[in-house]
């Protein structure tokens, strides 16, 4: 479990990382609005998981000195194009917690994983981008 | 007199080899339904995540008559729908239900988009509860099934 948890801990940190610029390069209030109100919501679930993890006595790995963009992100398009990719990936992340979780922990774990879902949907929405919904959130793609 | 009394005897047991007959026969026969039935199988817990997923996708199909310009995203939900429906099956060891007899049973009968929201707020309790209960090895497909579910809801405002 502790392993899934570290997982879902680095997501968390890599969506509150892409949010920041993501703000940037939205113009809109109202989207500008939306993406805090994400990064509000990873920034929760985070501080959650680090208790968790801590108290597993899982070594936290180092917040790396920083990520690589998994495409440029310049404009409006690119910023939701990778608000959608890192929700599809913290729902990923999440995904892998509800085997090795039961009971209450693993509702936690599925309440993550559908927000992110529901926002990476979102996105897609904000972003005209089509199908608006994966038929597997959290699978990775084949 | 000695061949009547034969012939009676003969008779005497045949009746009383009929009798045994039927009576074995009716017990068999209640047999079948009550004394010894063969125990139904456990419906499988997720049943009603597939039942719901089949009644899920022509719920969308209906809809998407109706609102022509809406198709193509209700097709595609409905789309998802049967996915779930596909694997499910498959991990239950079934085959995906007919639509026919439960067909409005998702709606309600209010095939609009407001009725398919609440189809869908309806199924992914359904399936949340299920990916609570169920064992490991299902509880990422169901987990997966309860999230496309809530996704659905967003993807219909």
């Amino acid at each position: 479990m502790k392993d899934e948890l570290a997982g879902a801990l680095a997501a968390e940190e890599a969506a509150i990382w892409a949010y920041g610029l993501i703000g940037v390069h939205l113009p809109n209030q109202g989207e500008q609005n939306r993406a805090r109100a994400a990064e509000d919501a990873h920034r929760v679930l985070r501080d959650d998981l680090v208790e968790q993890v801590a108290a597993l006595k899982a070594s936290t790995s180092p917040t790396p000195a920083g990520y690589e963009l998994p495409f440029p992100v310049e404009d409006r398009a690119g910023a939701l194009k990778l608000a959608i990719h890192i929700e599809d990936g913290v729902a990923q992340a999440w995904r892998v917690v509800l085997p090795v979780t039961e009971g209450t922990a693993r509702t936690d774990a599925l309440a993550a994983m559908t927000a992110s879902a529901v926002r990476a949907t979102r996105w897609r929405r904000i972003a005209a981008v089509t199908p608006l919904a994966l038929a597997f959130p959290g699978r990775p793609e084949a | 007199m000695l061949t009547d009394v034969v012939r009676m005897t003969t008779r005497r047991r045949m009746l009383q080899a009929t009798g045994a007959m039927v009576g074995a026969v009716t017990l068999s026969g209640c047999g079948l339904f009550d004394d010894d039935p063969e125990p139904a199988p456990e419906p499988d817990a997720l049943q009603p995540v597939l039942d719901e997923a089949v009644a899920l996708a022509a719920a969308y199909d209906r809809v998407a008559l109706l609102q022509p310009a809406m198709a193509e995203t209700l097709s595609t939900l409905a789309g998802n729908h049967r996915q779930h429906a596909t694997e499910l099956a498959r991990v239950i060891g079934t085959t995906v239900p007919s639509a026919a007899p439960s067909a409005s049973a998702a709606t309600g009968g209010d095939d609009t988009v407001a009725g398919l929201k609440k189809a869908e707020q309806s199924g992914q309790r359904t399936a949340v509860a299920a990916c609570k209960a169920a064992p490991a090895e299902r509880a990422m497909l169901v987990g997966s099934i309860a999230a496309g579910r809530a996704t659905h809801i967003e993807a219909l405002r």
